[in-house]
């Protein structure tokens, strides 16, 4: 009888810490959640390089368990998952994710036409627009900002800033920004159509010129020493994403442009999305502003959109009849490379099926990268 | 030849990183930063005695190892007291303090100075880089200090430069505009001013509730700097541009303005029917081709992760 009720005991003990007898509601909320971003990324595709390690990581996150020392999750000092967790907090996983993305940036469009890097600028509108929005909603500035840069659609800097400005949002905030990225084909598209005429959208663009290895050479250089020494606070990020472009378009550094574009930017998505993912614990991160943040994130994607869009259409009142930009690239100055892009190509080819707008799209488009960079540099020397 | 570059490239990284070192651990960022001259009913030393302090400040992002410098009370003898090399103790980390016991007890440990201070006079106190030449910090404490009020930065690390800054960059700052102040709570080990909020948070906050400062300064800088990037981009390309005409004029013997006419025209798609009519060429199409393409189902039985070849053990078989 003795060793029966020890049995039964042990078991009950064994039952108390299983994931069942520790469920919560908002587990299974955050579960469900990481399950929609799982069916996006494989039955839509949207963005499934970064939704996948995401959806799976909010799946980890939220696999309920009885608080017992022994180091399981991703807020216990010295789990796996908390050392992992490391490149986000301490914000070193956004540097590395630059440097990829600077060794597989082609610049040329943008040099060809350098006036496209404007676009980028006024697109970054959506920050600041939802920087007010979050200061009316009775954030404080510093957490206002962090949310603003969701605006930027640009997740590594997202997480940059918000692990410098407000760590306890910064969940919500990678969540939001990657979420909405993996949306640009269902945010960008009505607002584009609904922001142009019809002849403004079959404008053609004069293709652009080619341009020389020197060029793409200087790119990286002036790019660095003009940005960084207007905005120092943004070393980090344009620093990494220079030095990327310049081991790509140099041409004697192939190994490393191809380990930071191929290997070193696929471990380092692997660990960010999967770390951001689980630390969306629900307890952590069920809360009312998790809920506002995702409301400020839309509106700053419309923001960025719009204000991309009606800056092509103010620019063109200025430029010459063969000079004219077709409004539809200005979506693309939000950054998410190179979905934004892509969506001006396609919104372009319904109204025109021989009309291209790729090339062009992707000059504001990496200027998005860059402005977006600044304007967190900005928001984190005014604020941080 | 190719050993000799991997060579050069590697002593250049180890130079590089000795020097980053150095520099990482560059003692000129500490300050003297608090005095306690006398010390009647106040902090204690862990012989649990009270002694007047001295506290050096590490201003800088990194750790720096303060072994090995001199602390002196007499500009004549910088070596009076050298900060004893091979304890752990001496690193001084980011931001942070360091107190040494002014009690002329050099033999209680490395924190306990070979001279004590003038509880009377001033005192100026120095310290002075391993070098024992060069003078990292110093400060004359005036005469007439009170028990247990001790004499301090106003705020940590600060300098005169960085005390004229403040006072003409924030019109709301409330130190004012004295670099050395009393202490009536003393802050051994601790910082002299406690940062109990953000100020540029609360700046903004109270100046810009609604945050349209914020979005015309921050919009300003972004479209400057991606002007500032368009208009040298805009420079570079002409400059590309008429680098390239000048190559055509050299190879063709052509005018400049022919040359320009010949760049315009040489687009992507002239180039792109070019490359396609030569490759016609050389693989001779036909008009009729004699093979003929067929569609075949091909069953796919075998495959290596199938075979039983892998997976069995083969009979033994007598040879």
């Amino acid at each position: 009888m003795d060793f029966l009720s020890f049995i039964g005991d042990n078991l009950q003990i064994f039952l108390s810490y299983t994931g069942f007898a520790n469920a919560t509601s908002g587990h299974l909320i955050m579960i469900l959640v990481g399950l929609v971003f799982i069916y996006l990324a494989i039955a839509k595709e949207f963005e499934p390089m970064l939704l996948i390690p995401i959806g799976f990581g909010i799946l980890i996150g939220n696999i309920p368990f009885k608080d017992a020392g022994l180091q399981l999750g991703i807020y216990e000092e010295g789990s796996v998952l908390n050392i992992l967790y490391q490149g986000v907090t301490q914000g070193w996983y956004p540097p590395l994710i630059f440097l990829g993305i600077g060794a597989m940036t082609d610049f040329s469009a943008l040099i060809s036409n350098p006036k496209l890097m404007l676009i980028g600028a006024a697109a970054q509108f959506g920050i600041f627009g939802a920087y007010m929005l979050s200061l009316v909603f009775g954030f404080d500035p510093a957490q206002a900002g962090a949310i603003g840069i969701i605006g930027g659609a640009d997740g590594p800097t997202a997480i940059f800033l918000s692990s410098k400005l407000a760590p306890n949002l910064m969940g919500a905030i990678a969540v939001s920004a990657y979420s909405y990225m993996a949306l640009v084909p269902v945010i960008q598209p009505p607002i584009m159509r609904l922001l142009t005429s019809k002849k403004e959208r079959v404008i053609r663009m004069k293709p652009p010129r080619a341009v020389s290895q020197t060029e793409k050479i200087i790119f990286p250089i002036v790019g660095l020493l003009l940005t960084c020494f207007l905005v120092p606070s943004g070393l980090p990020l344009l620093g990494m994403l220079f030095f990327g472009n310049l081991i790509k378009e140099s041409g004697v550094t192939r190994r490393l442009a191809e380990t930071a574009r191929g290997p070193l930017i696929d471990v380092i998505t692997i660990l960010l999305g999967i770390t951001v993912g689980a630390s969306t614990q629900a307890t952590q991160f069920l809360t009312l502003n998790s809920l506002k943040i995702f409301g400020l994130g839309a509106l700053s994607f419309v923001i960025a959109t719009s204000a991309g869009v009606l800056f092509v259409k103010f620019f063109n009142v200025f430029l010459k009849r063969e000079n004219k930009i077709n409004p539809l690239i200005g979506n693309a100055g939000v950054s998410a490379v190179p979905d934004s892009a892509r969506i001006s190509q396609i919104v372009g080819l319904e109204y025109d099926s021989t009309n291209y707008l790729l090339m062009h799209a992707m000059g504001p488009n990496v200027a998005g990268v860059i402005g977006s960079a600044v304007a967190a540099g900005v928001l984190l020397g005014f604020l941080g | 030849m190719k050993i000799n570059r991997l060579k050069i490239s590697l002593l250049s990284l180890s130079l590089l990183c000795a020097f980053s070192n150095v520099e990482a651990q560059r003692t000129t960022s500490l300050k003297i930063n608090e005095v306690l001259v006398i010390n009647e009913t106040n902090y204690q030393d862990d012989y649990g005695v009270q002694h007047p302090w001295i506290e050096i400040y590490n201003s800088s992002a990194g750790t720096v190892n303060i072994a090995g410098c001199f602390l002196t009370t007499d500009l004549n003898q910088p070596r009076m007291y050298p900060i004893p090399k091979g304890d752990v103790l001496t690193k001084v980390k980011p931001h942070q303090h360091m107190l040494f016991w002014a009690d002329g007890q050099p033999s209680r440990g490395t924190f306990h100075l070979s001279f004590t201070l003038d509880s009377i006079g001033s005192n100026f106190i120095a310290l002075f880089d391993s070098d024992g030449k060069t003078l990292i910090d110093s400060v004359t404490v005036p005469a007439g200090q009170v028990a247990d009020i001790s004499y301090g930065l106003v705020h940590d690390g600060w300098d005169a430069k960085r005390l004229d800054e403040e006072l003409r960059l924030n019109q709301s700052y409330e130190g004012g505009n004295k670099l050395w102040i009393p202490f009536t709570q003393v802050t051994p080990s601790s910082n002299n001013f406690i940062l109990d909020k953000n100020d540029k948070v609360e700046n903004f906050s109270k100046n810009d509730s609604i945050g349209i400062g914020m979005t015309l300064t921050a919009m300003s800088v972004v479209f400057f700097g991606l002007l500032a990037l368009y208009l040298s981009f805009k420079v570079v390309g002409k400059i590309a541009i008429s680098l390239s005409h000048r190559r055509v004029m050299k190879t063709s013997g052509v005018s400049i303005k022919e040359a320009k006419d010949m760049h315009e025209q040489s687009s992507g798609e002239v180039f792109a029917a070019i490359a396609m009519a030569l490759y016609e060429d050389s693989q001779h199409p036909h008009d009729e081709e004699s093979t003929v393409l067929t569609i075949k189902n091909t069953a796919r039985d075998y495959s290596p992760w199938s075979s039983k070849i892998y997976m069995l053990r083969e009979t033994p078989t007598k040879k």
